[in-house]
């Protein structure tokens, strides 16, 4: 227990991709001990998952090199290694598992035999029997159940939570003395990640292995980690022992990411806030917020620091302590209800055999009965394939509605033909999720956001459209310039941010966010979020917000929705729900959650 | 991520193109083509047997003029008007239902007034009459396409350099007329196939295959069985069918190559749209209500052609060795030259005549190679793992 | 997996269907049409015996009926289900197992089955010697090239492969036959045909004899068999190595390939235990394409080589007018494309396990 397991000193990775060296990795230095879980977390190009790769030098050569630095595992420097000793140490003593487990797997072999892979390889003299029993016995260890038949099955015949326990399986075949975790847990459901987890935590008792962890979520960081470091456009930034780095952040950045975090944001109340004026953004603690109140002083002026990706500040009045009480309220009633979904069902038929006749239905949305009232945020939550997605764009008439009705204000929304529901168009719009697909790659900003505007008769003239399309930018805290640019010269945030604007574009009175921030940093969600809260206010909007993160779903939703398999399972107003869940499914879902807990 | 913009200030067809060009072998492709246009466009200028100014007793004449057809008008006219509505600050598709405005007119007006003399008799120009005379310019190959040179006994084949009193720089054939020559003159008919065919190929594939990729259903069930007919059907089968039984003629075949050709192109339009119909900005573009149109040609369409460059590239290739195929097997066009039917006379007679294999047959192979060249260039260009390289988000 | 046989068996049915419609009425709709005139028109026989000829080709084929009878006609003599048509074309009864009558051909007068059976076996040779070999190649050279991104053998051979292809198949046979096979140059291969006149009566195997050595049976087809199949094969071949190429590198940047990197196993280890099999999928959808193609090309180099196969077959009834033999080559082909879409898909589906038919 004296020396660590894992030294990095001093790493650099350069990858060349044709034009200038891209400087992944710029000196970053940590240690991981015996049995020990260091965490590495950062926002998306930050160079974590290139450092992790770099540790068993998994980059390939043409394109990364390692200029300087030392890796040292069990006192032997990885990148001074010949190509047959660096293969030695990968598997057997060096375990590494990926993020998406569909695509890590190879799709033509059973399981079975990628697991034997390894250890065949690593113990050549292992008889065929022996390794099947070993193989047998790693996903006994990963609680797959039924491991002897699952043995024989392909990678596409198992769940994705499933999937990863099988990589795990195979990373730990040979017992290896380091494993590293590329955001492993990412690509999978809440609950499904909650088990993973577990499972890892436990095989680390197990066995006393170390683990290097990377991830972008502070609170599978304080699940986790031991030790923390947060890195920053290739940099470390900070690091250090978890409780330290997460309760008493030193490095501006740091600080700034955990106030970014939706459970760190400061609730506004639609009294306290005249419209136009910009968000406040103070940076507080997790502990304090629990207390009920915003921690006023050392902490708001430490907000200047952060650049153009932040909201300009104004200073919080004191009496605003009671914000996060009192504002829970929203003050619509229950009978301005501006949308009503009466025993929805949209079903998808499943057409087998000779003649293809319809055997089944997958039910997408089964009888769904909802009432979204006038001005509240209505989040619909729920893991992927319960239908929350299906049922946004069913209300918008973008899915085929099977059964049930809908109506918008009094009016019938289902049913209509495509031009008796242009007018009502104008009442709802939705903003997508991708910003890679949300906007026609073809058109300038100006046409995006004018031409829904022509259709339907708002702006007598172009040049007024190009001035309320100017004006929604400028909403967006986008420059009037956009206008004049092409999709693919903005960056993730400031499209999502153009998406919104054309939503606007109709000045609508319902607007679907489906998963709008699920793509996106933790910081750039920040500032979408608080965007959202602000127009809301100003054109007393109602909207429909869908996701999967609890943590937005608290800070931003005035009524919650489960649903599980295609039936809302809860709904009610959000703190209840959130606060005291009914249902046991929405109990283990919160419960899955990973929490920034504070030892 | 941060929120700084990415990547510079240009339209998406600029961006594409310009990596298109990004490379040696398109370039060499597109300047084999661009040459092929040029010998198309002013065959009759670059070989024939008149002079192309003469000048006799003090009077200057250009007989060249006098004895150009419909067609050579016509594609001189079209020519020109392309290059000026290229200069033109419309879009694409303005500029293109310009184009065929203009040539539309153009042939209406060539129909009218252009009457050359019906018949041509080429030893006349070899006659006193016109080379007795002040100074005179001749075109670069100083043979026409039909010009059989029986005044200077031709023998019919015959290699290059192979006489001495007329010098032909790639032999004759086996009617004793100038190959180079023809060569030339053959360019009209290939590219014109390539591109007349493809076009009407692609035109019905779009058709077809848009309604199918939007509508789904029954249209797309009915539209795959048409698509399946006409894939399986051996299409030089069909091609020969048609020939042999409707008799042959350059517009005839150039609608038949087309119209067995057109089942790659729905099937890519399909399943472009298919795919299009899934992408948010179209949600989004149906669900702000827009009307139809606006969402097939504006939104859908200018994004699920960059596919389509890439087999159009293909398909004229494809189309012009269909042609040359066909020609091959003797049952081409008759009297106006084609690089097939030069080809079909290499291995007549128990010689090889290899001069009537390497140059129609390397002109061929050429083209084929150069639309190849392009078409790969396209494929490279927009192929989306490529672009990500291009930009600088991780 | 029945039933998807069956489905896929039932609608080849429409298809062929479709395809002999389509070339029957381009026949019909040609001047000219499909009428007896034609067929007698040019032969230099005194007006009885022409009317004679006449009325018998009328009677016989339905001549004089307007096209879709004769359509209906000759599907009703090609079906095996169907009425019975006695010599004089008289219809008697419904039968479900008379057989499949395919005519006769106007200009053999032979039985479009016999000259069919004597034809098809040898195009068949000449592709199915083909396919394997181009796979071979393909694969190869490929594979190479993947691996060697980059390197001169990589540029060098892509680029070759693009010209390859762009070879029109014409010109590489008129070349390989004036150059390879002609007294003029260099005779080490023979001009025509598929086997030598004396082949016929030789043993199978090469060997030593009183008078040296003799080629046997074998030896004389290959001989003959090269230059077709080089020039058959030299286009798909190209476009499959260009297609091996893309698929190779495609999984070797995958991510199954780098868990397997993970495990510690060397880059020819990752190639062949994983990349391989996951490339050669594209290749074997590709195939099903390719029996089509072939099949064109042969039109071609049978042709050029006077191989008296389908391919020219074809020509010479398109050219003959012969309407029995156009529209049973049509749908034979026809059936045969179909069927190597069919044995292509199944392939598939042994290959990789995550396709299922149901």
């Amino acid at each position: 227990m004296n020396q660590p397991l894992l030294q990095v000193r001093n790493l650099r990775t350069y990858l060349r991709t044709g034009g200038e060296p891209v400087k992944a990795v710029e000196d970053i230095s940590f240690d991981i001990a015996q049995g020990e879980t260091f965490c590495l977390v950062g926002e998306s190009g930050s160079g974590k998952s290139i450092s992790a790769l770099s540790v068993i030098r998994l980059l390939p050569e043409d394109i990364a090199s390692h200029p300087s630095g030392e890796i040292l595992f069990n006192g032997r420097d990885l990148l001074a290694l010949a190509d047959a000793e660096i293969r030695a140490v990968r598997g057997a003593q060096i375990a590494m598992i990926f993020q998406e487990p569909m695509t890590s797997l190879n799709p033509v072999l059973s399981i079975g035999e990628q697991i034997i892979e390894a250890l065949q390889l690593h113990y050549p003299q292992m008889a065929m029997d022996e390794a099947e029993q070993r193989a047998v016995t790693a996903l006994i260890q990963v609680q797959i159940p039924n491991p002897g038949e699952r043995f024989r099955d392909y990678p596409h015949q198992l769940s994705g939570g499933q999937r990863q326990r099988v990589m795990i399986a195979m990373a730990l075949a040979c017992q290896p003395q380091l494993l590293i975790a590329d955001e492993p847990t990412t690509a999978l459901d809440v609950t499904v990640q909650a088990e993973i987890l577990r499972l890892m935590r436990q095989l680390q008792d197990d066995t006393g292995m170390s683990m290097l962890f990377i991830t972008h979520d502070f609170g599978v960081v304080s699940q986790m980690a031991h030790s923390v470091g947060v890195m920053q456009a290739g940099r470390l930034v900070e690091s250090g022992l978890s409780p330290d780095v997460l309760g008493h952040p030193q490095h501006e950045y740091t600080r700034r990411l955990l106030a970014s975090l939706p459970e760190n944001l400061p609730k506004p109340s639609k009294n306290t806030f005249p419209s136009g004026q910009n968000l406040v953004w103070a940076e507080t603690n997790k502990a304090q917020h629990h207390q009920g109140g915003l921690h006023s002083p050392t902490a708001s002026s430490a907000v200047g620091v952060a650049a153009n990706s932040l909201l300009p500040q104004s200073s919080l009045p004191a009496d605003a302590v009671a914000l996060e009480v009192s504002k829970t309220e929203p003050t619509a009633s229950s009978d301005d209800v501006l949308l009503q979904i009466r025993d929805l069902k949209v079903w998808f038929p499943v057409k087998k055999g000779l003649l293809r006749r319809t055997v089944d239905y997958v039910k997408a949305v089964d009888e769904v009965s909802l009432d979204i009232p006038r001005g509240e945020i209505v989040a619909l939550v729920g893991e992927s394939g319960c239908g929350k997605t299906t049922l946004g764009r069913a209300v918008l008439q973008l899915e085929p509605v099977t059964a049930g009705s809908i109506a918008i204000d009094g009016q019938q929304v289902t049913g209509l033909s495509q031009r008796e529901l242009r007018p009502l168009r104008r009442k709802m719009q939705i903003a997508f999720q991708d910003p890679q697909s949300s906007l026609n790659p073809r058109l300038l900003v100006e046409t995006t956001l004018t031409e829904p505007m022509q259709v339907h008769g708002i702006g007598a003239s172009r040049d007024e459209r190009i001035e309320l399309a100017a004006q929604l930018l400028d909403d967006m805290q986008l420059g009037r310039e956009a206008l004049w640019r092409y999709p693919h010269e903005f960056s993730g945030g400031q499209r999502q941010r153009i998406g919104l604007a054309r939503a606007l574009a109709l000045n609508p009175e319902f607007i679907v966010c489906d998963e709008i921030t699920s793509a996106l940093d933790v910081s750039v969600q920040a500032e979408i979020l608080q965007l959202l809260l602000d127009i809301r206010q100003r054109r007393d909007l109602t909207l429909l917000f869908i996701t999967h993160n609890i943590g937005v779903v608290e800070y931003l939703s005035d009524r919650t929705v489960v649903m599980y398999k295609g039936k809302i399972v809860e709904q009610g107003m959000s703190a209840q729900v959130c606060g005291s869940p009914q249902h046991p499914y929405t109990q283990r879902l919160l419960a899955a959650v990973p929490r920034l807990v504070l030892k | 991520m941060t929120d700084a913009a990415v990547s510079s200030r240009q339209s998406f067809a600029a961006r594409i193109w310009r990596r298109t060009l990004d490379g040696v072998g398109v370039k060499l492709g597109l300047a084999w083509v661009g040459l092929l246009v040029f010998c198309a466009v002013f065959a009759p200028f670059i070989a024939n047997s008149m002079p192309l100014l003469i000048s006799r007793n003090g009077e200057i004449s250009a007989p060249v003029l006098n004895y150009l057809a419909i067609e050579d008008v016509w594609i001189l006219a079209g020519f020109f008007i392309a290059v000026a509505v290229s200069r033109l600050q419309l879009s694409g598709g303005s500029k293109f239902m310009l184009f065929l405005a203009g040539t539309g007119v153009a042939a209406l007006i060539a129909h009218v007034t252009v009457q050359p003399p019906a018949l041509v008799i080429y030893d006349d120009f070899r006659s006193a009459e016109y080379t007795q005379a002040d100074w005179r310019i001749m075109p670069p190959i100083p043979y026409a396409p039909g010009d059989y040179l029986r005044d200077l006994g031709s023998k019919g084949l015959e290699a290059p350099f192979a006489s001495d009193s007329h010098l032909h720089w790639m032999g004759t054939e086996e009617n004793g007329a100038d190959v180079f020559s023809r060569m030339i003159h053959a360019c009209r008919i290939s590219l014109s196939i390539g591109f007349i065919a493809t076009g009407i190929a692609l035109a019905i594939g779009i058709v077809v295959g848009g309604l199918m990729g939007y509508f789904s259903g029954v249209v797309d069930m009915l539209g795959m069985r048409l698509v399946e007919i006409f894939e399986d059907i051996p299409t030089l089968f069909l091609l020969l069918t048609f020939v042999a039984f409707f008799g042959r003629s350059l517009y005839m075949m150039m609608v038949i190559i087309g119209v067995t050709g057109w089942s790659g192109y729905a099937r890519y339009v399909r399943s472009e749209f298919l795919k299009l119909r899934k992408q948010d900005y179209v949600q989004a573009a149906i669900a702000s209500g827009l009307p139809l149109q606006s969402i097939l040609f504006r939104h859908m369409l200018p994004n699920g052609v960059a596919p389509l460059l890439v087999a159009v590239s293909f398909g004229v290739a494809g189309a012009i060795l269909s042609e040359a195929t066909l020609s091959f097997l003797g049952l081409g066009v008759v009297d106006a030259p084609s690089w097939g039917a030069m080809l079909d006379q290499a291995v007549k007679s128990s010689t090889f005549n290899w001069w009537m294999a390497v140059f129609p047959g390397g002109a061929i192979f050429m083209t084929v190679f150069a639309y190849n060249l392009i078409g790969e260039a396209f494929r490279d260009a927009i192929d989306p793992k490529l672009s990500r390289r291009g930009g600088s988000e991780s | 997996m029945l039933t998807y046989l069956l489905r896929r068996l039932l609608l080849m049915i429409p298809t062929l269907l479709g395809i002999t419609i389509v070339v029957f009425s381009v026949m019909a709709a040609s001047p000219g049409g499909i009428s007896a005139q034609t067929l007698v028109g040019g032969m230099d026989m005194k007006p009885q015996e022409k009317q004679a000829l006449l009325d018998y080709y009328n009677k016989r084929y339905g001549l004089d009926q307007p096209p879709p009878m004769q359509y209906l006609r000759w599907l009703n003599n090609v079906s095996p289900i169907g009425f019975v048509t006695d010599e004089q074309g008289q219809r008697g009864a419904f039968s479900f197992s008379k057989g499949m009558d395919l005519g006769t051909s106007f200009q053999y007068g032979r039985p479009v089955g016999d000259i069919l059976a004597e034809r098809i076996p040898i195009t068949l040779l000449l592709n199915l010697v083909t396919i394997p070999l181009t796979y071979l190649l393909a694969i190869m050279i490929g594979m190479k090239s993947a691996t060697q991104r980059g390197s001169s053998f990589d540029v060098g051979a892509s680029l070759s492969m693009l010209a390859l292809w762009s070879i029109p198949t014409m010109l590489a046979g008129v070349l390989l036959l004036g150059f390879f096979a002609n007294v003029q140059h260099f005779q080490w291969f023979p001009t025509a045909g598929i086997s030598s006149r004396e082949a016929l009566d030789m043993p199978f195997l090469p060997h030593w004899d009183d008078n040296g050595f003799v080629r046997g049976f074998l030896l004389d087809r290959i001989w003959h068999l090269i230059l077709p199949v080089i020039c058959l094969s030299y286009g798909s071949f190209a476009a499959l190595a260009k297609l091996t190429r893309t698929s190779i590198l495609e999984n070797l940047h995958a991510d199954y390939a780098r868990t397997a990197r993970a495990k510690g196993l060397a880059e020819d280890e990752v190639l062949w235990k994983h990349v391989f099999r996951n490339s050669l999928l594209p290749l074997i959808t590709v195939s099903a394409g390719l029996l089509p193609s072939l099949l064109a090309g042969s039109l071609i180099v049978e042709n050029i080589f006077s191989i008296n196969g389908m391919g020219q077959l074809a020509v010479e009834a398109v050219k003959g007018r012969d309407r029995e033999l156009v529209l049973s080559i049509t749908w034979v082909s026809g059936f045969l494309t179909l069927i190597g879409y069919l044995i292509a898909d199944f392939c598939y589906t042994l290959a990789d396990p995550r396709v299922s038919y149901d």
